[in-house]
């Protein structure tokens, strides 16, 4: 089968309700996934599991970045892993945009593709939000490091890389300030990157999901914080 | 004009310790410097009259004011350094956790235990059981 090559690596914390169509549909392209469920209250480990993904769960709750971080390293180690995509469990991201951003991965000279909700002309069926769009773009104007890579979107959590990157990575930010660590380290370990339109769907339920944007300032401190730390 | 200088020698002090936290000059250092601050506000408190005296050489007027920026700068200092010793804290801790689960991945094809993939229980729960 194709694409057995490919891990998808999900951040799951309390998805209970839409985790296992998630992944039993995405599983039908990519046959490899490492769902982590992030210390949830829910059912969504029996979930996972009933789902037919690897499932490895954080004895507590740490965040989506020690998620993305735990799930990785579980899949750099399977035999045959060569490319890996982390994919969010509440259904906002599609597959035929990872199949195609796998598909980049493979035939061009680049590390890691990136998705954009901001890829081309802005067109009816766009569903960003207003005010997220001009928050994201005002992120982009004022990262010199996201301007210089050419990145449109600044916090994207659909991404596709290579061995390289994955054997690499080393997200110390546990909470969502994981999307800027995650550039930061594009442009520090020198990563080849590439930018690919995606879709994303913006549910209901994904929206009741999703960050406030207040969150901006936590991920702004620990921005500053996170040079300190070791790596 | 002095009251710019004492906060940013305030803020330099901060900076210094921050960055070299983890040499055993810079935590002997922070040492002292708790010691001699406690020393430092118990005479204030006996003898409030020369405080004045020296906040008045500093260009401060009253002595009060010159324990309360002590104060703010030693407020500060602690926020900071706690701060930034609560996420390295965070990293280990996080660091441990995935250890641990990754030594207990589930496989698909494996029977897991009914402990495995029941929901975490949070503390709350614990305690009432």
């Amino acid at each position: 089968m194709r694409n057995r090559d490919v891990w998808l690596v999900v951040p799951c914390f309390n998805e209970g309700t839409v985790i296992e169509d998630v992944l039993s549909s995405a599983r039908e392209t990519f046959p490899n996934i490492v769902a982590v469920d992030d210390g949830s209250a829910d059912e969504s480990a029996a979930a996972i599991h009933s789902a037919g993904a690897h499932l490895v769960r954080h004895p507590v709750n740490l965040g989506q970045g020690a998620a993305i971080q735990t799930g990785v390293e579980y899949a750099r180690v399977q035999p045959g892993a060569r490319y890996f995509v982390t994919f969010d469990a509440d259904g906002q991201h599609q597959v035929k945009d990872v199949l195609a951003m796998v598909e980049r991965l493979r035939a061009e000279p680049v590390d890691i593709v990136v998705g954009t909700r901001f890829g081309r002309p802005r067109r009816e069926g766009d569903q960003v939000p207003l005010i997220k769009r001009v928050v994201l773009k005002t992120v982009v104007m004022l990262s010199p490091r996201t301007r210089r890579l050419g990145l449109t979107d600044a916090h994207n959590g659909l991404r596709v890389f290579n061995r390289r990157v994955a054997d690499d990575l080393n997200l110390r930010m546990n909470g969502m300030s994981h999307a800027s660590e995650f550039v930061e380290l594009m442009d520090s370990r020198g990563w080849r990157v590439a930018e690919q339109p995606v879709d994303i769907l913006y549910t209901e339920y994904s929206m009741s999901k999703g960050q406030s944007l207040l969150n901006g300032i936590n991920i702004l401190s620990d921005g500053l914080v996170g040079k300190r730390l070791p790596r | 004009m002095i009251k710019a200088l004492l906060l940013l020698a305030g803020a330099a002090l901060v900076a210094f310790f921050l960055a070299n936290r983890r040499k055993a000059r810079a935590k002997a250092g922070v040492k002292i410097g708790f010691v001699l601050f406690v020393v430092f506000m118990v005479y204030a408190v006996m003898r409030p009259d020369d405080l004045t005296v020296v906040a008045n050489a500093l260009g401060v007027q009253r002595g009060t004011d010159l324990v309360l920026y002590a104060l703010v700068m030693g407020f500060a200092f602690v926020t900071v350094s706690t701060y930034v010793r609560f996420r390295e804290q965070e990293m280990r801790y996080a660091r441990l956790a995935r250890s641990i689960a990754l030594q207990n991945a589930v496989r698909p094809e494996d029977q897991p235990d009914a402990t495995a993939v029941t929901p975490a229980a949070d503390d709350d729960d614990r305690l009432r059981r």
